[in-house]
């Protein structure tokens, strides 16, 4: 006989309010968790993809496009620009380094990047099999693309035309390209690359004979030599008339903005179903005082003190606020790993529900203090049971 | 053991309670008999400290209940009081024996399991142990009510219409009961009743309002 048992024996002698009040804690808990899970995890990613990239030069067209196809590779391309224009950029003073890329193609559903080794150097990329592609037609794949198509080096692929839907009708079957190399597990987007030369895509696409004055790549990841670049290169860039430049860093910030105002909606979803669970608890310490008044009568009379009555009450709503944190973020997690399994296909490297976030016990902290505020006027009103009244009206 | 000097309660204007004088010593069994309405509960919840006089001075076992208040009279009582309501009100969500084990738990004194069950034993309720007291016939739930207030070993018993709605034999039993469990520990008994077939099995009587 505890305090404990005593709130844990008055929870399951009303077992529907007590899981009605966990679950509604729960599944705000579990809503909020998973926001913060979520956005948590595609932010850091974006920002690991992104970094070191300090300007996208393109063809002309939104610059939010831009970044997310060429930075991401979560959008097609706008066009292509000239080769020339991108050598002349390359070997500007204040460009430190610039990688090419060459998009066009797709192997079953991954992007075919036609590009330097600095490409897979950027995002600290080291083989798990084979070596880097030395000549055209030769490929690399990204961990996720090898493990996902089950492909090995030695294998012959074939290009789809098209990086949009997967589009098997187009395949290149006349210029099939050689795996040479898979790549370890970066945690970046490249992972779900295949890496090329960018001579391949030009060769896949027929243009390979031709002088490199008529040829294209698709974009430029730009390093800055020196801070002051950013105040002048872009406008620089921007004043070619084939040419478009966009700050990944600018154009991220931009979208996490976006989908910052619907996370903020969701996430007061989630807060105020974890209010509507305080109310919950609230009401339903209320309603059981008034059928515990003789219960409580008792307690006072074997001994107990106001504090012993008032503190009975606080725990049951602690208990509830408990169950109700431990179910929602086990909740969170399990909708959170699932939501990774069923979005796979379509992610950069997938959402995962076995991160757990310091942030996390600020949910917790929060949930369990509303747990407790809930129980707190019934705990006030509980101490102040008038025991000879209630035990002589009988 | 309890002595009441000049004790009054009044709710506002009304006078629930007027006792110039009432004396009680150890181990004596004590019938407050008289009508309806004529401050018997009111004399038990004082002598058990649920309630203070509004004037007099009441002593229980060594102890000015007038001048203690607050946590420490509660802890007093959870120790030195042992009483039956008329309305018994077992803590329905809990076994019987847990609420025979709420007793020592509350008044802050080591838990006590074996006495539980042997009191339980002793009162026919063993194979009842385990129930809720929903489950419990009047009779049973009176006797669990008993055994709960005499837990923890009071100085003072005290039990408030035991007979109301009993039949006779289960009346002469109910106060056979009180009447033995306040002998083994020893304790002073006050039964309050407004029912004469009490008055047979006590020679110390009180008589209010006459
Ligand atoms: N909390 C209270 N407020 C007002 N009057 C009360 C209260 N409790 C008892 N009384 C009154 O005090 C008188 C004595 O009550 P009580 O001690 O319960 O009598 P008995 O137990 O002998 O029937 C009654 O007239 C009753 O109406
Ligand atoms: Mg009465």
């Amino acid at each position: 006989m505890t305090l404990a048992g005593l709130s844990a024996a008055y929870l399951r002698a009303r077992p529907l309010a007590a899981a009605l009040n966990v679950v509604l804690l729960a599944l705000g808990v579990a809503t909020v968790t998973v926001l913060l899970l979520a956005s948590r995890q595609i932010e850091s990613r974006m920002l690991r993809d992104a970094e070191g990239i300090d300007l996208v030069v393109g063809a002309k067209g939104s610059p939010m496009q831009l970044v997310l196809s060429a930075v991401f590779h979560v959008d097609v391309p706008a066009g292509n620009i000239p080769l020339e224009e991108a050598k002349k950029l390359a070997a500007h003073r204040a460009v430190k380094k610039a990688i090419p890329l060459a998009l066009g193609d797709s192997f079953r559903g991954f992007r075919i990047v036609g590009t330097t080794h600095d490409y897979a150097a950027h995002y600290g990329a080291r083989l798990a099999a084979g070596r880097l592609w030395e000549a055209p037609m030769q490929a690399v794949l990204g961990a996720e693309v090898a493990r996902a198509t089950g492909v090995a080096p030695g294998a012959r692929i074939l290009g789809a035309h098209g990086i949009g839907a997967q589009d098997t009708e187009h395949l290149h079957d006349e210029s099939p390209y050689v795996v040479v190399g898979v790549l370890e597990p970066t945690g970046t987007v490249l992972d779900r690359l295949v890496l090329t030369a960018v001579e391949s895509v030009w060769e896949v696409h027929g243009t390979g004979g031709e002088p490199e004055d008529y040829q294209e790549i698709t974009a430029l990841l730009v390093r800055y030599a020196t801070p002051l670049a950013a105040a002048t290169l872009p406008r620089e860039v921007n004043a070619n008339p084939a040419l478009q430049a966009a700050s990944p860093a600018y154009e991220s910030a931009r979208l996490f903005r976006m989908i910052g105002a619907g996370v903020e909606v969701l996430r007061a979803f989630g807060v105020v179903l974890i209010l509507a669970a305080g109310l919950s608890v609230f009401i339903a310490l209320t309603q059981a005082l008034e059928e515990r008044r003789y219960d409580l009568a008792i307690m006072r009379m074997l001994g107990a003190g106001r504090g012993r009555l008032f503190a009975l009450l606080v725990l049951e709503g602690f208990l509830l606020a408990a169950g109700g944190v431990v179910l929602g973020l086990a909740l969170g997690h399990a909708a959170t790993e699932a939501l990774g399994m069923l979005l796979q296909a379509r992610q950069q490297g997938r959402l995962t529900g076995l991160l757990w976030l310091p942030e996390e016990l600020w949910i917790v902290a929060g949930a369990l203090a509303v747990g407790l505020a809930a129980a707190l006027a019934p705990a006030l009103r509980a101490m102040r049971t008038e025991v000879a009244h209630a035990l002589a009206e009988g | 053991m309890l002595s009441l000097r000049g004790v009054r309660k009044r709710y506002g204007e009304r006078e629930a309670l007027a006792l110039e004088r009432f004396e009680a010593a150890a181990g004596e069994h004590w019938l407050v008999l008289g009508p309806s309405g004529c401050g018997k509960t009111t004399l038990l919840h004082l002598l058990a400290g649920l309630l203070s006089p509004s004037e007099g001075e009441i002593e229980v076992a060594g102890e000015r209940l007038d001048r203690m208040n607050g946590a420490r009279l509660d802890r007093w009582r959870g120790r030195t009081v042992g009483l039956v309501p008329q309305k018994l009100h077992l803590v329905p969500s809990l076994t019987v024996e847990q609420n025979l084990l709420l007793a020592p738990y509350l008044a802050g004194l080591a838990p006590e399991p074996a006495r539980a069950r042997a009191l339980l034993a002793d009162l026919g309720l063993a194979a009842k142990a385990r129930a809720r007291p929903a489950e419990l016939s009047h009779g049973e739930q009176q006797r669990a009510a008993v055994a709960r207030a005499v837990m923890n070993r009071p100085k003072l018993l005290l039990a408030d219409e035991p007979t109301s709605n009993l039949d006779d034999a289960a009346c002469e039993a109910a106060l056979a009961l009180l009447q033995s469990q306040a002998n083994a520990c020893g304790a002073t008994l006050v039964v309050a009743s407004h029912d004469r077939r009490a008055a047979a099995r006590f020679d110390r009587q009180l008589r209010l309002g006459e």
